[in-house]
């Protein structure tokens, strides 16, 4: 599994940001074609963060690209300059409303993913949710191709779309979030959240992320970099969980070892989903390889 | 005479200019910025290559630098030119 606990959105024009995004260490990167580019601008961008690829130097972070809704003149063009590059790891596609949405940039990514000699499928689909719409139908949009790595709610758009706005709280986006989680999880992809608007409020991110890692969330996308540190230290395990994990792990394996389906560990019954789970707190905890199959 | 930009001020990027030329001029380059004085020739040669990789020998280019990077003063001449052979605008 790929750890994606922060992934930062980098405007798209913006060579400082595209260039140093990587050194604050997120998870993930999203390079924006979209809102973070005015349309006058979107030639340019693309010209850039083009180039930008090609140079490559992205420390271990995973690269996306979020490109323009597929209800524009643009993500064709943004597609078919940035795959055959060979670069990217994922495409991040605004305002996915259903399945069909899915299968149409699922066609093109094949195309020209054939065409420039990539393996066919090496391209992941990150989808944003950010209409009522998108998020009646999360479950059939992370099953409408085996490319989808995640879903996203919106955060703005979606609320607008709701006829409500941003709370401190969160409010309106709870029932919204468990909604997601459970398609997510029943689709078998990462349900990452909606960015945190307020740079400055740090007790209020860390509050949140706290909130819907408990829901089962696996990140957050990320507006500023000082976000990325506080999620991060919300989704590492403490010294205490990860010592438990370790004695876990070590137990079901000695048990396999010796045949046996179950084992105690501090009086406590462990089967495969308490092996299970010990395995992903050590991989946030980065004490195993990302990749590591899980039990 | 049909002139085109791309790019910004902005710090590590640079405003480029470019503006139509007359069959066998070939380059004329003005730079300026901060960093010019150290790097106009690594700048001139960027250009240079830019330009051949696109086919185009007679142009103006006019870079006003704010520590750009080889390759963004790369991808801004390249847009520039592009929108330059979309039409421009007259100056």
């Amino acid at each position: 599994m790929r750890l994606r606990r922060t992934m930062l959105y980098l405007p798209g024009n913006n060579p400082n940001m595209l260039l140093r995004g990587h050194l604050f260490a997120p998870d993930g990167l999203i390079l924006d074609l979209e809102d973070a580019v005015a349309v006058r601008e979107k030639d340019a961008a693309r010209v850039l963060v083009r180039d930008v690829l090609k140079r490559g130097e992205f420390g271990s972070c995973e690269v996306t690209v979020r490109i323009n809704g597929l209800d524009t003149e643009y993500w064709r063009k943004d597609l078919e300059m940035l795959v055959p590059l060979g670069r990217l790891d994922g495409v991040r596609a605004p305002k996915v409303d259903d399945a069909a949405t899915v299968r149409l940039l699922d066609e093109a990514l094949s195309e020209i993913e054939e065409k420039a000699g990539i393996e066919v499928g090496r391209i992941k689909i990150f989808c944003l949710l950010e209409t009522a719409k998108g998020i009646f139908n999360t479950y059939d949009i992370a099953t409408a191709s085996p490319r989808v790595a995640a879903v996203i709610p919106g955060g703005e758009d979606l609320t607008a779309d709701l006829r409500t706005n941003r709370s401190p709280e969160g409010t309106e986006l709870e029932g919204i979030r468990r909604s997601v989680i459970v398609a997510a999880r029943a689709a078998g992809v990462d349900a990452l959240d909606t960015v945190f608007p307020r740079i400055t409020d740090d007790e209020g991110l860390r509050r949140e992320t706290e909130f819907i890692k408990q829901l089962g969330f696996d990140g957050k996308s990320v507006i500023h970099p000082n976000q990325i540190p506080i999620i991060h230290d919300v989704f590492t395990p403490t010294e205490k969980e990860i010592e438990r994990a370790q004695k876990i792990v070590a137990a079901a394996k000695e048990a396999a070892e010796r045949g046996l389906g179950a084992v105690q560990v501090d009086g406590r019954m462990v089967d495969a989903p308490v092996v299970k789970r010990a395995l992903f707190t050590l991989t946030r905890a980065g004490l195993l390889e990302e990749g590591t199959e899980h039990a | 005479m049909k002139t085109a930009q791309a790019g910004t001020v902005e710090s590590m990027d640079c405003l480029v200019t470019v503006s139509e030329a007359e069959p066998g001029t070939g380059l004329v380059l003005n730079l300026a910025g901060s960093s010019v004085a150290r790097f106009s020739k690594a700048m001139e040669k960027a250009v240079r290559e830019t330009l051949e990789g696109l086919g185009i020998r007679d142009l103006a280019v006019s870079v006003q630098d704010n520590g750009a990077l080889d390759l963004v003063l790369k991808a801004r001449l390249e847009a520039a030119v592009a929108r330059l052979k979309e039409g421009g605008e007259s100056a």
